[in-house]
């Protein structure tokens, strides 16, 4: 109690903060939500393009179809809890993703499948801080330094949040390692309105360790609060 | 002439006595022609099963392949390496790596999938001998796939079981396909065991979407050239890839190999030691029993040099008789255990390591200079033996040398 009397400031920015880190989690997610993207991944050997669509409930379940290209065409991912199915229309069969696999990249991209799996309210996983405030690179912004919380189940040593300071947009988000080594950044950019909302359509995730290569989501539009059900995430609807 | 001929009928007037002498230095050459063959054999069955089986006496890799395991670092110019092999005669097996999962209902496993040709691989390696049930991989694509064996009891998988398999493919898709087991490998080596999965080259070009480029050539010219000559020839055209013998790829098993031969010589060493000092002891025994009547023909006027001659005739005769007789039977048994081995499995079951599998059998390896080495030492040695007692005996006072007991 005397700590809270003694620095009223300090508390103010406590809740501030995590505003900030609710906003830019509930950004992209509503009670639940369906839309469509394109994600275009590049790496030193390759680059592919796709478009996808998919359907979120909460944090727990998702459900996402490829569109294109056509070789891949009907291939989804559903993630329901702690778990990963992927559907496979050429052969027809549902692959449960085993646990030795979750590291392993998702569709190609420079995201895993455990990044599926391990959605969750920074601002339950870390403590936060903001660190900086004003004027960086011509744009006034608010920079979060989180650190993890020592029960949290997270695999980063420290991310910073940076979002705009009249709005709360992200702008990007770093992620280190338990080194404090950077290991990827997501930058976010064309902010539009999208299914009544105020988002970044473009989220570009860039390993540190590669350069020149990147995983890009395109939202090409997105809709709010559906109703679904959870039975809707089911292996029977990822076959579709 | 006439000395040999003496010193023939000499050798039968004691036939008893020679019969001895004769049974312990054919018993010897025997033993030595043997356990030589038999030693060399076990050493090449060894260097057999890490060479001929997968690994071959040398191999080509991308330099950064064998530390990172990168499907991309592949081999820049196989067909060149291939040809070149081929025009010396060296058999070459080209083999495509990549990882990922194999499922069959709720059982799944990470595998090593090995893309391969099955004509060429059969030809440089004797992967397909060590089949435990089922056929090898046809010679054409057919979605047809191998497993190790304990990745098979994994799976619960047995000829037939259909898989599916799925992979992150070289283009960033995820591969998918269904393949039928048409064969399970017997035990060659705990990594093999549980993550090998043989498929068809053309197959592996479509799932990984990765057309005619390998990680691996192994190279195996069964004999006819040894590792570092193979690695010289084939280095002319591998621009930037890297080529190393076995003793380089597995250092671990070549030293305990080395070391394994080193003790073998020297048991080998023991033997020819024991053996020599056995014909000797039995030469020395049968000529100091001859001294009086050594003594005996010096009374009766022949000369020192005479009698020299006539006990080295006879030692001469005895050792070429007994050794030749010793060396056609050793060389027979060492034939017969070539082709039929020894089997030990009674004892214990063959073992296997780093991808190596060693049989329960031993079997002989005959060569020219394993039995001519044997014979010459048993003749030489029975010769010597003779030598330094009919010397002592010629400078004998025949008197003295007459009752000498």
């Amino acid at each position: 109690m005397l700590l809270f009397i003694s620095s009223p400031g300090a508390f103010a920015q406590q809740l501030d903060s995590r505003d900030i880190l609710d906003h830019v989690d509930d950004l992209f997610r509503g009670h639940s939500s369906y839309g469509t993207s394109s994600m275009k991944v590049v790496t030193s050997h390759y680059s592919r393009e796709m478009t996808l669509e998919a359907w979120s409930k909460d944090k727990d379940y998702t459900l996402i179809r490829i569109l294109k290209p056509l070789k891949e065409k009907d291939t989804a991912t559903l993630k329901a809890g702690n778990n990963i199915w992927n559907y496979l229309p050429k052969v027809n069969r549902v692959i449960k993703v085993p646990s030795s696999m979750m590291g392993g990249s998702w569709m190609g991209s420079h995201f895993t499948n455990d990044d599926l799996v391990k959605e969750s309210r920074m601002a339950d996983d870390y403590t936060y801080e903001i660190t900086f405030q004003g004027e960086k690179d011509g744009k006034s912004i608010i920079e979060l330094t989180l650190l993890p919380r020592p029960d949290a189940a997270v695999v980063w040593g420290k991310v910073t949040v940076c979002v705009r300071q009249d709005d709360w947009m992200p702008l990007s988000i770093d992620y280190f390692d338990e080194q404090m080594v950077k290991k990827r950044t997501m930058s976010f950019s064309d902010i539009k309105e999208l299914g009544g909302r105020t988002l970044p359509a473009r989220l570009r995730m860039i390993p540190t360790d590669k350069p020149g290569e990147y995983t890009e989501f395109i939202y090409l539009d997105i809709d709010f609060n559906l109703g679904l059900e959870n039975d809707f995430f089911s292996l029977r609807n990822l076959k579709k | 002439m006439i000395t040999f001929k003496i010193a023939w009928r000499n050798l039968w007037r004691n036939s008893k006595r020679t019969f001895i002498t004769m049974t312990a230095m054919v018993l010897s050459t025997i033993v030595l022609i043997v356990s030589y063959a038999l030693m060399l054999g076990m050493m090449d069955d060894m260097q057999h099963s890490i060479t001929d089986i997968s690994v071959g006496q040398a191999q080509v890799h991308h330099p950064r392949y064998l530390l990172e395991r990168s499907i991309y670092d592949m081999i820049s110019n196989p067909q060149q390496i291939l040809e070149k092999a081929r025009s010396a005669g060296i058999e070459a097996s080209p083999r495509a790596f990549g990882f990922g999962l194999l499922s069959s209902g709720s059982k799944s496993a990470g595998v090593q999938f090995w893309g391969i040709d099955p004509i060429l691989e059969r030809s440089t390696g004797e992967m397909a001998k060590y089949l435990l049930k089922g056929t090898y991989l046809p010679d054409h694509a057919g979605l047809s796939i191998v497993l190790g064996r304990k990745l098979a009891r994994t799976l619960n998988a047995d000829i037939g079981t259909e898989l599916v398999v799925v992979v992150q493919a070289a283009d960033g898709s995820l591969g998918n396909e269904l393949f039928l087991v048409s064969g399970i490998m017997k035990g060659i080596g705990e990594t093999l065991d549980r993550s090998l999965a043989l498929i068809h080259r053309d197959d592996f070009a479509d799932l990984f979407v990765f057309p005619d480029r390998f990680h691996e050539i192994a190279l195996n010219s069964k004999n006819t050239l040894t590792p570092d000559e193979i690695t010289s020839f084939i280095s002319q055209v591998s621009g930037d890839n890297e080529v190393k013998t076995w003793h380089e790829l597995m250092p671990g098993v070549s030293d305990m190999l080395d070391v394994w031969k080193g003790g073998m010589l020297i048991f080998l060493a023991i033997f020819f030691l024991a053996a020599g000092l056995g014909v000797l002891n039995t030469m020395l025994m049968a000529t100091f029993e001859r001294i009086p009547e050594i003594g005996l023909l010096k009374a009766i006027g022949t000369t020192p040099w005479r009698i020299l001659r006539e006990i080295s005739a006879e030692a001469f005769l005895l050792g070429i008789l007994s050794s030749l007789i010793g060396g056609l039977i050793g060389t027979a048994l060492s034939v017969y255990f070539q082709h039929y081995p020894i089997d030990l499995s009674r004892f214990a079951e063959g073992f296997s390591m780093s991808g190596t599998a060693f049989s329960a059998n031993v079997s002989a390896t005959v060569t020219i200079s394993g039995i001519i080495w044997p014979v010459v030492l048993m003749w030489l040695v029975s010769f010597l033996a003779a030598l330094y007692p009919a010397i002592k005996a010629a400078r004998l006072d025949p008197v003295r040398a007459m009752t000498h007991v």
